[in-house]
């Protein structure tokens, strides 16, 4: 039956014609049911009418798989650096310290080969999807052709402009920094169009609409405007801003591990301070985002909820807890390293406070990581009376994580404060009111967090999912909103008492950055498998449905075992292009040449970020 | 025994007798899989504070460098050093024949206990509107039908319960009926035990496939009159006015 | 072997290849592959521990039209319809819903007559109110109900009038679209039910 119909509903009236008659049936239904495709009339032929097509050995869904996740991680890095370099070449130009200017430049640098690897895979892709899932892609161009076109337009404009702002960098010093600053901005917004467009063809696979008819541009309109495409799209870009600095950490602690010099393990250790940074600051408001889309699936299908949270896929998130809480203790790590080895003596001073975080953090993962049903034998399920623990069963639910997650957040934020303060003594006035608003606030924060999440218990769900945990989300927002520039004033008029010393950091921490970096791309990698196979066997969801063999979901041993092999190989290939990238640099420094004088900061400038610079010196 | 490494041991092992004999005198047990989480998680914080700086590093690994090489370890340490090497094997060993020694016992247990409803059932309303005079009659038909196994107070604790395992739902508590819409209900009791998902494990529900007994009105109303009697209200995206 | 087996085999395999590199390589780059590969494994490791469940896809079940006996049963295929091949459920909702972009169906089969329905669904634009909010001739608002009869969707009308059945149901109605009716439209087509569990393991 497999050959016969490009549609769905095609095949309801194939058993009731006779064999011999198929031919002229399927040609009869392919002219009346798609006159908007010009080729229906070669339905006909055979080879129009297969639905799939396998790669014997390998498996058609596993080679899309692990093509599909290398373009999409790409992608992220392609569309994360520029935002990663627009802000440092921002930061370079407002600050004038040279070398901001400089680890933007040489992150741009990545870019032209990266971006080709990534059109590689997108073309490596294009070609399987259409030749292993005929049926679903027909349908797709058949409702999204407009938008292809759009697609490639932006792809042109994009590539240009890469050009140019790459290859002007040098030229467009000093005056025309300006124009070069608007060009990494056109960059940054063509990146965004072609992340947006993509986005809609998949979120319209999650959560369809009815297209009705009209022009093709209507109905490409309608289908783009789906339910989930703005929360996908605000979720990819600011994980592509997490990635982007990630992986920039990642790159700096591998140098700084493979360093030769104290001046390269200075350069790298700073660099890496600033990806960690950046990928931080992006990762703090992430599962709002991340918040936001999931609520709107539920709203959207309660069904597809319910299969995330609840059912099939509910320990997934489980496994999502268990690297979240890695990548927030790798980064509150590196932070604390930080005060313990950039601050000389002031180990003693902050033991109690990074421990008191520690405790909050590990508690709050530990509620995180309680699943709701638990894996129990059946001697421990008849203790408990089933598989929710009478008390430790109220960590399972919403409420709990919702509360804790928010908590992680407010602390790791503490704990970047706490560093951005490290080694400085406040001199403003106001500063010691200052200081102790801001501690009130931050205790009134944490437990109006604390006493929403537990009130959450006794209200109906739609009152928590609009009101509390809004509420939560909003109270640490504010939290770090108000405190950001607040710090960043009291900061500009203090004084620094310990100087920070740079390029002393233990090989530990150079590990601890790559670590980040793995668990930022096996995140994207899990969280990629929940929200595809959220649609469980339907390639379209309600639609359009997989008759394939694949159209199972795989436990989550196996898909692990894919996620892992992704990250790895797309780790080797970010190795491969930085590798590349670099080469010529050895090549360029002559004996008489060396490296780089190191910037001069001129007196009274204010490192732009937190933490100082290498050489600062009051 | 002072030291980071002496806290650590002693940090773990309060944890574990807390979490396996203290806990259990107020609640019930916790499972095995829970308890080693949490120690994971213990030791997880213990590493990360004492490799925070170089001073701790070595207090922490130190201990453990010289126990590995045997650097300085005479007399009891000494024998101790040898009892341990030729005991750790042997508890790996232990440990691996236990978890393959074939057992009678049925292996660890996880139930999705609320599956997704396939889709023609998600976007389903009670026709019926909430009149003292429908939830009246719901909770009648609850009497007669439900209440054997779920309970008169719609606790789960009706006099058929005891033979089930898992026993059969209590609707009083928030984290049951509270966190379902009525059409998950509707579902639910149609379609009954043998109606679930494969990840459901419908082989461990009793509930009986009702839509062959009770015509669909009566279901409705019987779901109105569950709510209405344990005192919880269905999950809804419009607010209560 | 156990495809987990094989797999955990593999992941073990992994894991002691990682840490042979830590502890005897030298060279900085390949030891933070190996200490990558480690923090590979051990996820893959942890993924393998927790219980494996995989969702199989629900069994396509065809059914017959020719075998309803009651208006019931006329109700039970319009449900089905209602939520997969018509694709109703993408815009409406019956009862309350944030994500409804159309209206609430909820109560509609007492509300309207079967008729009303029918048109409405086949004729969307066929009564719909003028727009006299400008100047010279009154408009038509365009209907963004698509004609259910017409391709995309497409549904036959034997199977529009199941859907009506089941609205009239959902409204706690009585059924009066009449199973013979229904039968007499014409026995071309077979309900093809798209989604659909089927009892107990597929």
């Amino acid at each position: 039956m497999k050959n016969h119909g490009i549609f769905e509903n095609l095949k309801s009236f194939v058993p009731t014609v006779k064999p011999s008659s198929l031919f002229g049936w399927s040609v009869l239904w392919a002219l009346v049911l798609l006159p908007a495709l010009v080729w229906a009339q070669d339905a006909a032929t055979q080879a129009m009418s297969v639905e799939y097509r396998d790669i014997p050995g390998l498996g058609s869904r596993n080679v899309v798989w692990v093509v599909a996740q290398q373009h999409l991680l790409l992608a992220g890095f392609v569309l994360g650096v520029p935002i990663f370099a627009w802000v440092c070449e921002i930061v370079g130009w407002k600050t004038k310290e040279a070398r901001y200017d400089k680890l933007a430049k040489e992150f741009t640098k990545l870019l032209t080969s990266a971006y080709a690897t990534t059109a590689l895979f997108g073309g490596i892709l294009l070609f399987l999807l259409i030749g292993l899932y005929p049926k679903l892609m027909a349908y797709l161009s058949d409702i999204f052709f407009p938008s292809f076109i759009v697609y490639c337009l932006l792809f042109l404009l994009e590539t240009a402009t890469l050009y140019l702002y790459w290859y002007g960098w040098d030229a467009m010093q000093g005056n025309r920094k300006a124009f070069h600053l608007f060009l990494g901005f056109l960059l940054n917004v063509f990146a965004l169009g072609i992340m947006v467009v993509p986005n809609a063809w998949a979120t319209f696979q999650a959560s369809p609409v009815v297209v009705a008819e009209g022009t093709a541009i209507d109905r490409a309109w309608a289908a783009t405007w789906n339910p989930t495409w703005w929360p996908v799209n605000i979720h990819r870009l600011i994980a592509n801003v997490v990635l982007g600095g990630f992986i920039c950490g990642a790159y700096a602690g591998i140098r700084y591990l493979l360093a030769a010099s104290q001046e390269e393990r200075e350069h790298y250790d700073w660099m890496g301070y600033v990806g960690n940074f950046i990928g931080v600051f992006g990762m703090l408001p992430l599962p709002f985002a991340g918040y936001w889309l999931m609520r709107e699936i539920y709203q959207y299908n309660q069904q597809m909820g319910i299969t995330l949270m609840g059912g099939f896929l509910a320990w997934l998130f489980i496994l999502q807890a268990m690297l979240i809480g890695v990548l927030f203790l790798g980064a509150n790590y590196y932070f604390w390293m930080g005060i313990t080895y950039r601050i000389p003596g002031s180990e003693r001073s902050y033991r109690r406070p990074i421990l008191a975080m520690l405790v909050v953090l590990m508690v709050c993962l530990g509620v995180w990581m309680t699943p709701h049903s638990l894996v129990a034998s059946l001697e421990e399920a008849r203790k408990m009376g089933g598989t929710h623990h009478p008390l430790l069963g109220v960590f399972g639910v919403m409420s709990a994580k919702m509360t804790v997650s928010n908590l992680m957040i407010l602390v790791t934020f503490m704990s970047f404060i706490m560093y951005w303060r490290a080694g400085k003594q406040e001199t403003a006035g106001w500063a010691k009111i200052a200081k102790s608003v801001m501690g009130a606030l931050l205790v009134i924060a944490g437990i109006a967090v604390i006493v929403l999440g537990v009130w959450g218990y006794f209200v109906p769900a739609i009152i928590r999912i609009n009101y509390f945990s809004v509420a939560q989300v909003l109270i640490v927002l504010f939290i770090m909103l108000t405190f950001t520039p607040l710090t960043a004033i009291l900061m500009k008029s203090a004084k620094t008492t310990t100087e920070m010393v740079w390029g002393q950091m233990p090989i530990r921490a150079g590990y601890a950055l790559v670590s980040n970096a793995v668990m930022v791309i096996l995140l994207m990698s899990l969280m990629g498998y929940a929200r595809s196979s959220s649609r469980v066997h339907w390639h379209i969801y309600g639609v359009m449905r997989d008759t394939s063999d694949y159209a199972y979901s795989p436990a989550l041993g196996y898909a692990a075992a894919f996620m892992s092999l992704n990250t790895f190989v797309f780790c080797l290939l970010v190795a491969f292009i930085f590798w590349v990238a670099t080469m010529g640099d050895k090549g360029k420094k002559t004996p008489d040449q060396k490296e780089p004088e190191p910037a001069k900061i001129p007196a009274g400038v204010t490192p732009a970020m937190a933490g100082g610079s290498p050489r600062e010196k009051a | 025994m002072k030291g980071p490494l002496a806290k650590t041991a002693i940090l773990l092992v309060g944890m574990y007798v807390f979490l396996k004999f203290i806990l259990p005198l107020f609640t019930a047990p916790l499972p095995a899989s829970l308890i080693f989480l949490y120690l994971a998680l213990t030791f997880a914080s213990a590493m990360i504070f004492y490799t925070m700086s170089g001073g701790s590093l070595d207090e922490f690994m130190g201990p453990v460098g010289r126990f590995l090489t045997g650097s300085g370890q005479a007399g009891i340490a000494g024998t101790a050093r040898i009892l341990v090497f030729v005991l750790f094997p042997l508890l790996v060993g232990w440990q691996t024949y236990t978890r393959l020694a074939p057992s009678d016992l049925p292996p660890a247990e996880n139930r999705t206990i609320h599956p997704a409803p396939p889709g023609e059932f998600v976007g389903l309303a009670n026709p019926y509107p909430r009149t003292p005079e429908n939830i009246m009659m719901g909770k009648g038909l609850y009497a007669a039908f439900c209440s054997p196994c779920h309970g008169a107070n719609f606790d789960g604790k009706g006099p058929a319960a005891v033979g089930f395992n898992p026993p059969p739902a209590n609707f009083s508590d928030p984290g049951t009926i509270a966190q379902l819409q009525e059409s998950y209900l509707f579902w639910r009791i149609k379609k009954g035990g043998v109606g679930l998902p494969v990840e459901a494990m419908p082989w461990k529900s009793a509930m009986p496939r009702w839509e062959v007994e009770l015509p669909d009105e009566w279901i409705w109303k019987i779901i109105m009159g569950e709510y209405d009697g344990a005192g919880q209200s269905p999950r809804t995206w419009e607010e209560e006015e | 072997m156990s495809e987990v087996a094989l797999l955990q085999l593999i992941g073990l395999t992994v894991v002691g290849l990682g840490i042979c590199i830590l502890l005897f390589i030298k060279a900085k780059f390949l030891r933070v592959v190996g200490f990558v590969v480690i923090v590979l494994g051990t996820f893959t490791l942890i993924a393998l521990g927790v219980p494996q469940m995989a969702s199989l896809p629900p069994a396509i079940e065809t059914f017959d039209i020719a075998e309803v006996k009651t208006p019931d049963d006329l109700a039970a295929i319009g449900q089905k319809i209602f939520f997969s091949k018509g694709q109703c459920a993408l815009c409406h909702s019956i009862g309350p819903s944030e994500s409804a972009r159309c209206p609430d169906l909820k109560g509609i089969g007492a509300k309207l007559a079967p008729e009303f329905i029918y048109e409405s669904l086949t004729d969307p634009q066929a009564y719909i109110y003028l727009d006299f909010r400008h100047e010279g001739l009154p408009k038509e608002y365009p209907a963004r109900m698509p004609y259910i009869h017409k391709n995309p969707i497409a549904l036959s009308q034997q199977e529009i009038y199941s859907v009506i059945s089941f609205l009239q149901k959902m409204s706690g109605e009585p059924i009066s679209v009449k199973v013979e009716d229904v039968m007499n439209i014409g026995k071309e087509s077979e309900v093809e039910v798209a989604s659909l569990t089927v009892n107990g393991a597929p």
